[in-house]
C-alpha cells in the first residue's frame, strides 16, 4: 500500500516538475531571442515594435524599456530599469512592480541588452501566469492525487482487515487445537491463496499429528500387552513355586522365570531397537559396503543351524554387488531374514540365499519352503507390534521383521514378501530412486 | 580361581542394582566398592587403585564417559566396562572412545557381566604366541594347525578362529555374545541358538574318538575351555 502511495507520489511530482518548469523555460528563451532580434533595429523601427508590444499586451504581462547609455529611460512601461546586468541574458527577479500597478510585486524575467549606440534595450515577462499554471496543476494534481492516495489506503486497510480477521479466526482456530480438540482444522476456501495454501498446508500436518499420536497410543498398548504376557507367566509360576516345599522344583521355577523375563526384555530391546534405526540415520556413516561378501559370511553363519535342522541350505551370489550403507546394519537386517526363514522351515525343508544385481538394483533373496505368509498377512508381519505369538504358529518373528524394514528403508531399499509356493520369498532390493533418498544424499 | 584381594570400584547411581553387582562379584573373590556419584568415583579411582571399574554411562549427575576421560587424561590405565541403558551404537561408541575397554547394555544377566569382568582382568598376556596349548589339544597359529593327542584335525577358517578364542582364555567363562562380539564380529544377537550348534560342530571335531570334552556348557551362562580334563 505505501509503495502505491509513493508510485503515484513520484509520477505528480514529474508531472508538476515537467509543465512549470518547461513554461518558464520557454518564457526565458523568448526573451532572450526577442531581445537579441531588437537590439539589432534601427531607431524607428525599434520604436514602432516595442509599441506594438505594448499596445497588443492586453493582459499587462510585458515590461518594455529603453533607456540611453546614461541610464535616463527613454520609453516604455517600466518606472526605472531593474538591477540586472546588460548582458542579454534571463534574470528573475521575484518581486518586479507590474505596469500600472506600483504598489504590487511580481516575479518577473527580464533581458537587458545593449544597443550600438550605446542604449540600453529591456523586455520583460511576468511569471505570473506560469506561476498560476504551477498552482493550477499542483491543485489538480492534488485534487486527483488525494483520492487515488486515499483509495489505496482504504484498499489496503480492507484487505489488511481482512487478512487481520482471517488470521485471528486461525489464531482461534489453532488455540483450540493446542487446548486438545485435534479434530478441527483450518477454514480453507476454493480460492487457493497463499493463506489457504498454508492452512491447507496445517491441515495436513494436523492430519499427521494425529495419526502419529494414535499411533503412539498403540505402541503403549502394545508394549503394555507385549510385556503384560511375560510378566503375568513368570508372576504365576514364582507363586507356585513359592508354594512348592521342594527346592529342586523352586529351582526349575526360578530359571523359567528367567527365561520369561529374558523374554520381555529382548522385546524391549528390540522395539528401542527400531526406534533408534528410524530416528538416528543422521550420524551414521554410509560407506561402500560389498553385499555378496556380506551375505556369504552370513550363510556361512547360518549353515550349521540349518544343516541341524536337516534344512539344504543353498547360496548364490553374482559378485560384485556394492551398496552405499553401513555394513553392521545390513548384516543385522538379513541375518533377521534368514535366522527367521530357518526358524520357520521345517526339518527336511530348503532354505536358499540369493544375491545379486537385478535391473542395475542389488538384490538379495532369501527364500524357503516352509509354511509361508498367507496374503492377509503379508504386510502386518512387518508391523512391529503385530505379535504372532497371538495367534499361535503363524510364521514372522515379531520384531526381528520389523527391524530388518527399518534397515531397509534406511539404506533405500524395499522389503517385500511373496509366494514361494510353498514357503515364502523375503526380498531385500534398492528402490529405482533410492539416489535421491535424502538418507544416501551425505 | 582369583588372586587374593582384586579390588573393583562399581560407579552406579541405581544403588540397588549396584549392590547386586556386589553380591555376584563377592563370592568370586573379588573386593567391592560402591561408588554413587562422579565426584566418589574419582576420589576412589585415584586413592583405592581398583583393578577394574565397572561404571554405569549416564549417573544423575553427569556422563561418566567425561569422569573416564579425565582418569585416562591423568594417566590412570584401569580397564573399564561401562554399564549403560543407553543402547545405541552411537552411545557405545562414545563410551569406548572416552576410555571404556567394554560396554554391556543394561538389563543383562549377572553371568554376563561377571564373564567380562573376568576377560577384562585377564588380559592376553602375549598376542605374539605362535602356539596353544591346552590338555593334549595344541595349536599352531603359524602353521594353521590343530592337533589333539597328535592327531590332526581339519577345521575350517571360522572353526580355527573359534578354538583360538576359546584357547587363549583357558578356565574362562565365555558367553554367546562375547563369541558374536569377538570371533564374528557382529552386533547383533540372533533369535536362534546359531552359536550353539558352531561349538557342537567344533566340539565333535576336537572331542572326536571319545576324548573327554574340552569346552563345557556352563548353564546360565556360556561355555568354557576345561583344561583340567
Amino acid at each position: 500500500m505505501l509503495a502505491t502511495v509513493a508510485a503515484t507520489l513520484l509520477t505528480f511530482s514529474f508531472v508538476y516538475w515537467q509543465i512549470t518548469n518547461a513554461d518558464e523555460q520557454r518564457v526565458r528563451a523568448i526573451l532572450v531571442e526577442e531581445t537579441s532580434k531588437g537590439a539589432n533595429y534601427d531607431e524607428p523601427e525599434l520604436r514602432k515594435a516595442l509599441d506594438l508590444r505594448l499596445t497588443r499586451d492586453l493582459r499587462r504581462l510585458d515590461y518594455v524599456g529603453l533607456s540611453d547609455p546614461s541610464g535616463k529611460l527613454l520609453l516604455g512601461n517600466v518606472t526605472a530599469m531593474p538591477a540586472i546586468a546588460i548582458d542579454g541574458a534571463a534574470h528573475l527577479i521575484p518581486d518586479a512592480h507590474p505596469p500600472g500597478a506600483p504598489d504590487r510585486v511580481e516575479p518577473a524575467v527580464f533581458v537587458a541588452r545593449s544597443r550600438a549606440d550605446g542604449s540600453v534595450l529591456l523586455l520583460g515577462r511576468s511569471l505570473l501566469e506560469v506561476y498560476g499554471l504551477r498552482k493550477t496543476v499542483l491543485s489538480a494534481l492534488a485534487v486527483a492525487l488525494a483520492p487515488s492516495v486515499m483509495l489505496a489506503v482504504a484498499i489496503g486497510m480492507f484487505l489488511s482487515r481482512r487478512t487481520t480477521r482471517r488470521l485471528a479466526r486461525f489464531h482461534d482456530t489453532l488455540a483450540r487445537i493446542m487446548r486438545g480438540e485435534l479434530q478441527i482444522r483450518l477454514p480453507t476456501r476454493k480460492r487457493r491463496d497463499e493463506i489457504d495454501q498454508l492452512s491447507h498446508d496445517v491441515n495436513l500436518m494436523l492430519d499427521e499429528i494425529v495419526r502419529l499420536m494414535a499411533q503412539i497410543r498403540n505402541v503403549g498398548e502394545n508394549i503394555a500387552h507385549d510385556l503384560r504376557a511375560p510378566l503375568s507367566v513368570m508372576r504365576a509360576k514364582l507363586e507356585r513355586g513359592l508354594a512348592t516345599p521342594e527346592e529342586g522344583a523352586l529351582r526349575v521355577t526360578v530359571s523359567q522365570a528367567l527365561q520369561e523375563l529374558d523374554r520381555a526384555i529382548v522385546t524391549i530391546a528390540a522395539l528401542l531397537r527400531v526406534a533408534e534405526v528410524e530416528n538416528g540415520p543422521v550420524s551414521l556413516e554410509f560407506t561402500s559396503i560389498d553385499l555378496a561378501a556380506i551375505c556369504a559370511d552370513l550363510f556361512e553363519f547360518y549353515e550349521p543351524l540349518g544343516r541341524s535342522k536337516s534344512i539344504s541350505m543353498t547360496f548364490e551370489a553374482s559378485p560384485p554387488v556394492s551398496a552405499h550403507g553401513d555394513a553392521d546394519l545390513m548384516r543385522e537386517a538379513l541375518s533377521n531374514l534368514i535366522d527367521n526363514a530357518i526358524k520357520f522351515t521345517p526339518e527336511g525343508g530348503a532354505v536358499r540365499v540369493s544375491v545379486g544385481m537385478e535391473d542395475g538394483r542389488p538384490t538379495i533373496r532369501v527364500s524357503d519352503n516352509g509354511s509361508g505368509v498367507r496374503p492377509g498377512e503379508r504386510d502386518k508381519i512387518f508391523d512391529r507390534y503385530y505379535r504372532t505369538e497371538r495367534n499361535g504358529r503363524i510364521r514372522g518373528s515379531g520384531v526381528g521383521l520389523s527391524v530388518a524394514l527399518a534397515i531397509a528403508n534406511l539404506h533405500g531399499f524395499d522389503l517385500k514378501v511373496s509366494d514361494n509356493n510353498p514357503g515364502a520369498v523375503f526380498e531385500l532390493s534398492r528402490r529405482a530412486d533410492a539416489g535421491r533418498s535424502p538418507n544416501l544424499a551425505a | 580361581m582369583v588372586e587374593a584381594a582384586t579390588r573393583i570400584l562399581v560407579v552406579d547411581d541405581e544403588k540397588a542394582l549396584a549392590e547386586e553387582i556386589c553380591a555376584a562379584l563377592k563370592p568370586l573373590g573379588y573386593v567391592v566398592r560402591l561408588a554413587h556419584t562422579i565426584s566418589d568415583g574419582l576420589s576412589e579411582a585415584r586413592a583405592g587403585e581398583p583393578a577394574l571399574m565397572i561404571v554405569d554411562r549416564m549417573l544423575e549427575d553427569a556422563d561418566a564417559a567425561m569422569m573416564i576421560e579425565t582418569l585416562r587424561a591423568e594417566g590412570v590405565k584401569t580397564p573399564v566396562l561401562f554399564v549403560s541403558g543407553l543402547s545405541s551404537v552411537e552411545e557405545r561408541i562414545r563410551g569406548l572412545k572416552a576410555g571404556g575397554d567394554d560396554y554391556l547394555v543394561k538389563p543383562f544377566a549377572m553371568a554376563e557381566l561377571t564373564a567380562r569382568v573376568e576377560a577384562l582382568l585377564r588380559r592376553l598376556d602375549d598376542v605374539r604366541t605362535t602356539r596353544l596349548r591346552v590338555a593334549d589339544l595344541e595349536m599352531d597359529l603359524v602353521e594353521q594347525t590343530v592337533k589333539r593327542g597328535g592327531a590332526e584335525i581339519k577345521l575350517a577358517p571360522r572353526e580355527f578362529k573359534l578354538l583360538e578364542y576359546f584357547l587363549r582364555r583357558p578356565g574362562q567363562i565365555i558367553t554367546r555374545s562375547m563369541l558374536l562380539q569377538d570371533v564374528w564380529q557382529y552386533r547383533f544377537i540372533p533369535d536362534t541358538n546359531v552359536v550353539d550348534v558352531h561349538i557342537s560342530n567344533l566340539r565333535k571335531k576336537i572331542d572326536a574318538s571319545g576324548r573327554p570334552a574340552l569346552i563345557v556348557n556352563i548353564r546360565g551362562a556360556g561355555f568354557m575351555l576345561d583344561a583340567s580334563r
